[in-house]
């Protein structure tokens, strides 16, 4: 491990990167956006906080429950979400992650073990690290409230868990951003997280299924799964616990050895990347040198857009450009699909949630279109975060931002249209076709929901932009502002449309949600209408703004 | 008499306490290949984003061809090209659909842009690799795209903040051919350049900033005659301590002018005396 040992010098340069990065923060505050942010990042916070406090008294609760009756082996069920979240949360919510680039250290005269610390701890600083760490406090506290004197065994054990965990998400990162750094492999990887993604989404109504239908076979399944289980990181961990407090110390300090094994293996996986991003990899892409010219180059004509001027049709073919060189963007359009899918295979008789669309199968349309408005939202809330620097073309192009947000809010409502049918189509298919009087009161309630998420989003996409990194990871693909506003944007929405097309079904009247829909539509209309005409003015005195935030590098 | 192409009349821009563009008054006639000189900091890249409409100015008026940019900015931006500092490219289209986008940007129609894009391509050299996106181009060829996308609807005027930056020798040659063939067709060209023997090579007319201000303006010609007689002057008046003669008959180079305009006094002995 003499890689490991830091020089001299390692305590000020670690210092001065602390300080760096709270200078950061606070020069951030200067301007509004920076203020903005805070606040946001202020509620987030208080999220966070409460649901890492929560959290830590639930599980805390759960762990003196199983400590005290003798079960400490069951501890292995509280681990498991704890490992799981710590692990996905990071990958599924990247807006509220901020990995840190360290890229730009390299400059300076670092010593590798100051890279990897740096790398490690700056790495860590996420709502992820924090929520778990206070779970597993929540649940060494547990612990030691039924067994006082487990308590120095338990604490040891979780820490090193948590530290596991840590490299872990580490390894993951650093590992996912090299396959990142290529177009051809970031495509792919996003496919496969994709695909793993909706396997999760199975995983409920097939577990569900199988427990129902026989429950013999389940447990046979579970029986075999045990023993692997009791070999990874939470089922060590549990197991170094429970056979301390049974004294079985030898077979304790074996789990724990074990979990130090895969602390050193992940650690190596971990400075395998990290050596070569410290030697100074670079990932760029190339071109190929071409030696051969074939001549003159034809050119097709861009697209035509009947009844729009050229600029928005080139706009408009621009953005379905993007859309289709973004692979995962792709996948996620065919999500309200699957998720009619999970709802299908949930057995009706489960009284689940999930059931609820086989009780009620002319709601299928309306949920599947929903889901398929929320998919939108990466696109709408931050129309120019993909365009970074092309941001300075729209200013010095003869064009008016009406026009230009006119063209992206076209393509955006052309990909929901898309997938509007694609779920006509597959409620048809899985549940049955949908009622003349449901499928316009769901287009209606999803005109209005268009409306009131362009208009919004246009807003923020103006206000709050952020640039859109494709070949990074884990840094934010939306302002907090962003996302903290979409949510609550969403949020009423649904709860509003969900209120009126329920309250029209119990009376019996369809078509009153429709009405009720469109005349909301029609102020939504105006609501947009009037923001767009302000378009260019809001553009205008956001310039700056808008080129500094999407031209950085 | 020859039409103005770009006039400001004092064009000023801060930046909270930072005055950076102070009561700029510039004139560029029609068809002058201009440079825009002044020493990191001075205000170039502000002022040419002012002209451009990528930056508001805080007092002055601008105007493009004798239109006003703050009443006109459509109209004005129809009839110039600009490449910015970032180049404003949009990385995850190919050349082709960049240089295709941004001709009916600029109001051409379908077939003209397609047709205008190939041979745009095909002059820069960029038509080899038609499936690469922009974002996979090297440097140079994103400036050389960047050039071919400010100059596909055939403008009056065109902006090119640090053209030369980072690109070879080669590339550098396109980009110059192109820029000639402009000014001989009658388009005015305005850079800015650190690349000062570019800049002497290629224009026709200087102005020089420095802290915000416009410190010179004019021909080649009338700023080193303008040197030349300060300078002498000067020594006549033994008035300003440290100036030194022109020796007679040798012709003063562009960087000799900035450097006498601006002044780069050496640092002195005593800083930085631990350095080597």
């Amino acid at each position: 491990m003499a890689w490991l040992r830091t020089p001299p010098e390692a305590r000020g340069q670690i210092a001065a990167i602390a300080k760096v990065r709270w200078q950061l923060f606070v020069n951030s505050l200067r301007s509004l956006h920076g203020r903005l942010e805070l606040v946001s990042r202020g509620f987030i916070g208080l999220g966070f906080a409460f649901a890492g406090f929560g959290g830590g008294f639930g599980l805390g609760s759960a762990a003196w429950f199983f400590v005290s009756s003798g079960r400490a082996e069951w501890l292995a069920l509280l681990l498991w979400p704890v490992f799981m979240f710590w692990q996905l949360f990071p990958l599924l919510a990247t807006a509220f992650t901020d990995n840190f680039d360290s890229s730009n250290l390299l400059r300076f005269p670092l010593s590798y073990p100051s890279f990897f610390l740096i790398r490690l701890a700056y790495g860590s600083l996420d709502p992820a690290t924090a929520l778990g760490s206070l779970w597993l406090t929540g649940i060494a506290l547990g612990i030691g409230y039924a067994r006082p004197q487990l308590l120095p065994w338990a604490a040891l054990v979780l820490a090193a868990f948590a530290v596991l965990n840590i490299l872990i998400g580490r390894m993951i990162f650093a590992w996912v951003e090299r396959w990142l750094a290529r177009r051809r492999t970031r495509e792919i990887l996003g496919v496969v997280f994709f695909l793993i993604l909706i396997s999760f989404q199975f995983l409920g109504p097939l577990v569900n299924h199988f427990g129902k239908g026989s429950p013999p076979a389940a447990g046979h399944i579970v029986s075999q799964l045990l023993p692997l289980e009791r070999l990874l990181p939470p089922g060590l961990a549990a197991a170094a616990i429970a056979q301390a407090m049974r004294a079985e110390f030898a077979a304790a300090f074996g789990a724990f050895l074990l979990l130090g094994a895969y602390g050193v293996v992940i650690g190596w996986l971990l400075h395998l990347r990290l050596r070569a991003q410290y030697r100074g990899e670079n990932l760029n892409e190339a071109v190929a040198r071409s030696t051969s010219r074939n001549g003159k180059s034809a050119i097709r004509p861009g697209w035509k857009l009947p009844g729009f001027p050229a600029s928005v049709a080139a706009i408009f073919e621009k953005e379905f450009r993007y859309l289709s060189r973004s692979g995962p963007m792709l996948f996620t359009m065919i999500m309200p699909v699957v998720v009619l899918l999970i709802f299908r295979l949930t057995p009706s008789s489960s009284g689940n949630a999930d059931a609820f669309l086989v009780r009620a199968p002319d709601l299928a349309f309306p949920a599947g279109a929903a889901y398929a408005l929320l998919v939108l939202t990466n696109l709408v809330y931050n129309n120019f975060g993909a365009d970074a620097a092309g941001i300075q073309f729209f200013f010095a192009a003869p064009v008016r931002f009406r026009e230009i947000l006119l063209a992206k809010n076209l393509a955006h409502a052309a990909v929901l249209a898309l997938e509007t049918i694609l779920v006509w189509l597959a409620v048809c298919f899985v549940f049955r076709r949908p009622s003349l009087d449901v499928t316009l009161a769901t287009l209606a309630g999803l005109f209005f929901a268009l409306l009131v998420n362009l208009t919004v989003g246009n807003l923020l996409s103006l206000a709050s932009p952020k640039k859109i990194d494709f070949g990074t990871f884990g840094r934010q693909r939306a302002s907090n502002t962003t996302v903290f506003a979409s949510f609550g944007v969403q949020i009423a929405v649904f709860v509003l449309a969900a209120l009126t097309l329920l309250a029209a079904r119990r009376h019996g009247e369809i078509w009153l949600a429709t009405l009720i829909f469109l005349a909301l539509a029609a102020i939504a209309a105006a609501a947009y209408a009037l923001l767009l005409s302000r378009a260019d003015q809001m553009a205008l005195a956001r310039r700056e703004t808008l080129i500094a935030e999407l031209s950085r590098a | 008499m020859t039409a103005t192409a770009i006039s400001t009349e004092h064009l000023t821009r801060r930046f909270g306490d930072l005055l950076a563009v102070d009561d700029v008054n510039l004139r560029v006639a029609s068809g002058q290949f201009f440079g825009f000189l002044g020493p990191n900091g001075a205000g170039k890249s502000t002022t040419i984003k002012m002209l451009t409409g990528l930056l508001a100015p805080s007092a002055g008026r601008i105007e493009i061809l004798g239109l006003g940019l703050a009443e006109n900015p459509v109209e004005v931006k129809r009839q110039i090209g600009v490449v910015p500092e970032g180049m404003a490219l949009f990385g995850r289209l190919t050349g082709a659909e960049y240089l295709n986008f941004a001709g009916r940007m600029y109001g051409l129609d379908r077939e003209t842009a397609a047709k205008r894009a190939s041979e745009l391509l095909d002059f820069m050299q960029l038509a080899d690799q038609p499936q690469t996106l922009v974002t996979d181009y090297s440097h140079g060829m994103q400036k050389k795209l960047a050039l071919a996308a400010a100059v596909i609807h055939n403008p009056k005027i065109l902006f090119l903040d640090e053209p030369f930056e980072g690109v070879d020798a080669i590339a550098s040659g396109t980009l110059k051919a192109m820029l000639q063939r402009m000014i001989t067709h009658g388009a005015t060209i305005f850079l800015t350049s650190h690349v000062l023997e570019i800049v002497e090579r290629l224009c026709s007319h200087v102005a020089i900033i420095h802290r915000g201000k416009l410190v010179a303006q004019g021909s080649l010609e009338e700023l080193r005659a303008g040197v030349e007689a300060q300078a002498a002057g000067a020594l006549a008046a033994n008035a300003a301590p440290g100036a030194t003669a022109i020796p007679s008959g040798e012709k003063l180079t562009l960087e000799q002018i900035f450097l006498r305009i601006v002044g780069g006094a050496p640092a002195a002995e005593q800083e930085l005396s631990w350095l080597g």
